[in-house]
């Protein structure tokens, strides 16, 4: 190729060259916005409630209790201490609780279930979606509290779990949930409160800072207590803790002694 | 007043409820939480599993043969917010521990705090 052909077909790329960046501001001014996905939208104005977050004065030792030792005192409001019981309802609590105790002595569980979860040792993670706000625990006790606008289901298809039905809706940064159809006694060992299937649990949950949610609880029953029954609790978030990881009860070496009336522990499997 | 002695009372009963109630997976009544038993020994066994990670921790008492204690802890989420992995504690380091011991009298309990060779020391009220 001679240096004359070169150099024409260089000048050529060139031109083509200039051409197309030329062309390119008016592709770009051409090329339309991205429509706002309505759910990115939605999803951008949720809170951002990332973290594990334990409830206030529960959080536990190396032993799984507090350090103030396994059978100090704790205030958990689910006992009901201060609940507006009904006085038919508190004399049969009064009556209960030698059974319960004794059941409490030998039983097991696999979770806490709700409403004791909100407000046990175990963290808890709040993952927000726009249609739903999943609230778990390690030991897998999961709440899906639907934002979708959806009701609870009409009362001849509600059933009672130990975890309920929930719905839920944002107003501002605050999170409303509404729960029924909680199993009582639940079927984990963990009896409290002390109230009906046909309860209305109602919590208001926000985060008021950076390592602090609060919530106000009510809970009312028309069979066992004389009118709302209200307080509130508080989650501080945990800095240290970055994962849940979830029971799988693949060591339990806890079993009931020989009497039957107390758990040990079993030696080690080798 | 007459209606002020059931609230007491009924507080006072779920709180006996409360005290024997646990973690989420069973009572803490199986401990004798006004006994404290010290213990110095090797460990054996770190066990980091659910729903309790345990420490199988072999004491030499003064006379007689070597003993093996089945120290229960709490879940490996309790432990890991706390910061310890399962490498924190390994077989044949030397700890000293505090335990709420079983009340039926078998080689086991609840572990409070240990104390590694090096003085580190984990659990209890800082």
């Amino acid at each position: 190729m001679s240096r004359v052909a070169s150099r024409a077909g260089a000048i050529t790329r060139l031109a083509m060259l200039a051409g197309v960046l030329a062309l390119l501001p008016a592709c770009t001014q051409r090329t339309p916005p991205a429509p706002t996905d309505p759910r990115v939208d939605t999803f951008s104005k949720l809170p951002d409630w990332r973290g594990y977050w334990i409830a206030e004065g529960m959080l536990a030792d190396i032993s799984g209790y507090t350090a103030d030792g396994p059978t100090a005192p704790m205030r958990m409001e689910f006992q009901g201490a201060d609940a507006p019981w009904k006085p038919e309802q508190r004399a049969k609590i009064l009556a209960m609780a030698p059974a319960m105790i004794a059941a409490a002595n030998k039983g097991k569980a696999t979770g806490w279930g709700y409403p004791m979860m909100m407000q046990s040792f175990a963290p808890l993670q709040f993952l927000i979606t726009p249609e739903e706000t999943l609230i778990m625990n390690f030991y897998r006790d999961v709440r899906h509290v639907y934002t979708d606008g959806r009701a609870h289901p009409k009362p001849d298809d509600l059933w009672p779990t130990p975890w309920g039905d929930s719905i839920g809706r944002w107003e501002g940064d605050t999170l409303i949930i509404e729960t029924t159809a909680v199993q009582r006694p639940g079927i984990l060992f963990v009896p409290f409160p002390l109230v009906s299937e046909n309860a209305r649990y109602t919590e208001r949950i926000r985060r008021v800072s950076a390592d602090r949610m609060e919530s106000e609880f009510t809970i009312e029953d028309a069979e066992t207590l004389t009118g709302p029954w209200s307080f509130k609790l508080a989650y501080v978030r945990q800095p240290a803790l970055d994962r849940l990881i979830h029971e799988a009860f693949e060591n339990d070496r806890v079993e009931v002694d020989d009497e039957g009336e107390l758990l040990t522990i079993k030696p080690p499997q080798r | 007043m007459g209606a002020r002695t059931p609230v007491r009372a009924i507080g006072t009963l779920l709180l006996l409820v409360t005290a024997a109630l646990a973690q989420g997976h069973h009572s803490a009544a199986m401990f004798d939480d006004s006994q404290r038993v010290t213990l110095t020994g090797t460990v054996r066994e770190f066990q980091w599993s659910n729903p309790h990670c345990y420490v199988q921790l072999v004491v030499q008492p003064a006379k007689g043969p070597a003993q093996e204690w089945s120290l229960e802890m709490g879940a490996p989420n309790y432990l890991y917010n706390l910061g310890w992995r399962p490498s924190t504690l390994k077989a044949g380091e030397q700890v000293t521990v505090k335990i709420a011991p079983l009340r039926k009298g078998k080689a086991g309990g609840l572990l409070l705090e240990l104390t590694k060779a090096d003085g580190r020391h984990f659990g209890g009220k800082r």
